[in-house]
């Protein structure tokens, strides 16, 4: 895939990929009020210290696996990839906390530093695993009993039948993968405190911010990080297989998964305020919606 | 720094890497110079001799009177160097005819230069009394 591209393309493709698979590891850390505590009160030492042993773990990681297409067979390939996996996660992580707003414009410098140190770790750990993850998805993972399939999709049949039950089947397998793995990641994070805090302090409007990154990240994590069967979605047919429409779809799954984690765990109620639900829900939607994407990619 | 392609073979499917791009080289570029910021602003914190944590606290802004009762709002606010832990806020309300009213709150985490806004609730009109808003104690984590 990387061969067909650019450089500059390829390097883009390689950052996003990057910050999907920091993602992945790093979303439940993200909304970890613990985290945040502990970036309060961190002294400026001790977060030279964290940096210095997530560069040495990253690095380590980068010499087997790795963010790009290419494997880190030299050291300093390594290590200047670890940069670019540190930088990424100091950024991502900076964003995503201004997003859920527990970094504000009346945030303490040490303060701010010491949240995005702490919650960049286990981001670029997941930055060097980003190639590690999920790089064979459900047609790539499939190679030996997946060709008979492709064979029949790809041979231009007569019947139109296979090739709608493919199209049906695919879709299934989205709707499913997609709960699965927004169900999976809400799970961890639906019972605890986070939620409300975090829509407790989030001003009107704000959530429509929310709405538009989890839209975006799971875009980028299935279409764009060029982890698995990227470009056969890009060509799959059917109402909910274009990219766009795929992502609104699984978007809209990952808010019923939300919502259900909510229920399941007595944090939402009938009779409860319309506006307080549905905060929680668009809130929790963007690690279920991070879930339903790695969810898509490795079933 | 070169454009050079990437050859196509590895034990694990991965091709292994002969060059970096340009553009791998400028993403690099502009990373260092962003680890080395971040960096740089933790280190400029280091020097210096670090005081305890100082928590201040006062009223901000006049009586608020809704639905029968009285809102107060104060901001709390940490001028050391330290972070305070368990940050507890009293606000007494000493009516004419001496009664006092107690109301408390607690602060979680108050780092240094830190700001918080707290609102305090009374049955009775805190203007028609002597308020006093103090901090009674705090933590150090």
């Amino acid at each position: 895939m990387a061969e067909t591209r650019g450089p500059w393309a390829s390097e883009l493709v390689d950052i996003v990929r990057a910050a999907s698979g920091g993602l992945l590891f790093g979303i439940p850390l993200l909304y970890t009020m613990e985290v945040w505590w502990i970036g309060s009160y961190t002294d400026p030492w001790h977060m030279l210290v964290v940096l210095a042993v997530t560069f040495v773990a990253v690095t380590l990681l980068n010499r087997t696996s790795g963010f790009r297409d290419t494997k880190d067979i030299r050291l300093r390939d390594a290590l200047a990839d670890s940069v670019e996996a540190l930088a990424i996660a100091l950024v991502c992580v900076t964003l995503v906390l201004l997003l859920l707003r527990e970094i504000t414009s009346a945030t303490p410098p040490q303060e701010a530093l010491g949240k995005i140190v702490y919650e960049s770790t286990p981001f670029a750990i997941g930055i060097a695993l980003a190639h590690h993850f999920l790089r064979r998805g459900r047609d790539a993972g499939d190679d030996e009993d997946g060709d008979d399939e492709d064979g029949d999709d790809e041979s231009g049949s007569d019947s139109q039948s296979p090739r709608r039950a493919g199209t049906i089947n695919a879709t299934l397998a989205d709707v499913g993968a997609t709960s699965i793995g927004a169900v999976f990641v809400a799970f961890n994070i639906a019972p605890t405190d986070e939620i409300p805090m975090l829509t407790a302090a989030m001003p009107p409007g704000w959530l429509i911010g929310v709405v538009a990154a989890s839209l975006l990240v799971s875009y980028l994590i299935v279409f764009v990080a060029g982890f698995s069967n990227q470009e056969q979605r890009h060509t799959q047919e059917g109402v909910l297989q274009h990219p766009i429409t795929e992502t609104f779809a699984c978007y809209v799954i990952a808010l019923v998964a939300a919502t259900f984690m909510l229920w399941f765990f007595q944090r939402a109620a009938v009779g409860d305020p319309w506006n307080a639900v549905l905060s929680n829900v668009v809130v929790l939607g963007l690690p279920a919606s991070v879930g339903g994407a790695a969810g898509r990619l490795a079933v | 720094m070169t454009d050079a392609p990437k050859d196509a073979t590895n034990d694990r499917g991965q091709p292994g890497r002969q060059a970096r791009s340009t553009a791998e080289w400028v993403s690099f570029v502009i990373s260092l110079l962003l680890v080395a910021a971040v960096v740089g602003m933790i280190a400029v914190q280091i020097p210096g001799e670090h005081g305890p944590p100082v928590p201040t606290v006062a009223q901000s802004g006049p009586v608020r009177a809704e639905g029968g009762s009285f809102f107060v709002p104060v901001e709390v606010a940490n001028d050391g160097d330290a972070t305070a832990q368990n940050v507890q806020v009293l606000a007494t309300l000493t009516q004419s005819d001496g009664t006092e009213t107690i109301a408390d709150q607690v602060v979680d985490f108050l780092a240094s230069g830190e700001t918080e806004k707290l609102e305090f609730v009374f049955d009775t009109d805190p203007r028609e009394g002597e308020l006093e808003v103090t901090v009674n104690g705090y933590g150090v984590p």
